[in-house]
């Protein structure tokens, strides 16, 4: 037997009339807490946009849970929530999430991650997903912005400056960029054995220094689980891309057994 | 986002003086740049971190759930924060196991008649503690 508690959100579960809701709730309110601080407006946001729910409890807990941002409790909403929605029943939900995540620009940098999260979660494809990101927001999903770059800095503290300025900073920010890209492309193009020996592993989620049974275990593990032949029910796109990363599963495997 | 931290041989919580040493030993002149850029200066780095740890939550999320080869991660920071797939595995079948062993701990209680059983004993307790004390007190 298990000794361990029960958490504050699984009792709030149990007590919930209805357990997607109650989990909806949470991710939610997860998304508003990547947002900024927590304030009223938020909160009356959250309440009106989530007014059609059927949970049946208060929204105090579930803001005090996010507000800790418990990954245990957010997994398990995670969990209830795609058991009950998938593919194109999750819209309605991943509207919400975009509705919450953009006030008047776009969504904070953890909040675009969150957002893709979600879609993954949920089984919503990149195309769906930018899809319904425009047709809620009237704005493109950007990519997101990339803190640990000298070029997001720059332009960040250049934006604050004269326009003038600004104008120059970016020619120049263009230049560095286009710099950096192609240095990162050569860096890219021919990665160093250790490089590449650690992205194999990554793919098949192990750290380096473990044995060959354990390649072998994790390798049959995932083939399993992303085998093409799992999703010949869902359709073309979702095969191939099944197919896709079955083919760098595999071609990871083979670079490991051939490297140890 | 790349993990700096990562790249550079430290973990996130490493002081000012660790990451200008790991800086100093860095052999690739862009990363070099990135994090004298990015890590030395404390509001930067506050940010960065802020991001590195949401990030790093939703690496985790995403191996216990099976989605590091979902589309959106494996095209952008996968390489750099994807973690192993850890033992935890899923939040609800571990949440299904303790109710119901709650559920048959609760059971059996009850087949034993179990506050009844409580009542008796401590009033059986309380007798002989009472007997205990007169036979002190007799003496």
């Amino acid at each position: 037997m298990t000794t361990a508690r029960f958490s504050s959100f699984e009792l709030l579960l149990l007590q919930s009339r209805h357990q997607a809701d109650t989990a909806a709730l949470l991710l939610l309110a997860w998304v508003l807490v990547n947002h900024g601080p927590l304030d009223e407006s938020q909160r009356a946001r959250l309440t009106d946009l989530t007014g059609s729910f059927r949970h049946g409890h208060d929204l105090e807990p579930i803001l005090r849970i996010a507000t800790t941002q418990d990954l245990n409790a957010i997994q398990l909403a995670a969990e209830v929530l795609q058991k009950e929605v998938h593919g194109l029943l999750a819209h309605p939900f991943l509207q919400m999430a975009i509705a919450l995540s953009v006030d008047k620009d776009q969504p904070s940098t953890a909040n675009q991650h969150v957002l893709r999260f979600l879609a993954d979660l949920l089984g919503v494809s990149p195309l769906e997903f930018t899809r319904l990101f425009e047709r809620q927001t009237g704005k493109a999903l950007g990519q997101p912005p990339d803190p640990s770059r000298t070029a997001y800095w720059q332009a960040k503290e250049h934006h604050r400056g004269q326009r003038e300025k600004q104008e120059h900073s970016r020619r120049e920010e263009h230049h560095r960029e286009r710099r950096q890209r192609r240095e990162q492309g050569t860096r890219q193009g021919s990665p160093t054995g250790h490089e590449r020996t650690r992205r194999a592993l990554a793919v098949l989620g192990l750290e380096p220094g473990v044995s060959r049974a354990e390649i072998r275990m994790a390798y049959r593990r995932l083939a399993q689980a992303h085998h093409p032949d799992r999703f010949f029910h869902a359709g073309d796109a979702v095969v191939a891309s099944a197919s896709q990363r079955f083919q760098r599963i595999r071609r990871a495997y083979d670079f490991l057994m051939k490297v140890s | 986002m790349r993990n700096l931290y990562q790249r550079l041989g430290l973990t996130p919580d490493a002081s000012d003086l660790e990451i200008s040493e790991a800086i100093e030993r860095c052999d690739h002149n862009a990363l070099k740049t990135d994090a004298r850029t990015v890590l030395n200066v404390a509001s930067r780095r506050e940010a960065y971190d802020a991001l590195h740890a949401t990030l790093s939550d939703i690496g985790r999320l995403r191996a216990r759930l099976g989605l590091t080869h979902a589309p959106y991660w494996r095209d952008g920071p996968a390489d750099d924060f994807s973690l192993p797939a850890d033992t935890r595995g899923s939040r609800h079948d571990e949440w299904m196991q303790r109710l119901s062993a709650t559920a048959r701990w609760h059971n059996r209680w009850q087949r034993l008649r179990g506050p009844w059983l409580a009542t008796g004993l401590w009033l059986l307790g309380v007798a002989a503690g009472a007997l205990l004390c007169w036979s002190l007190g007799a003496d």
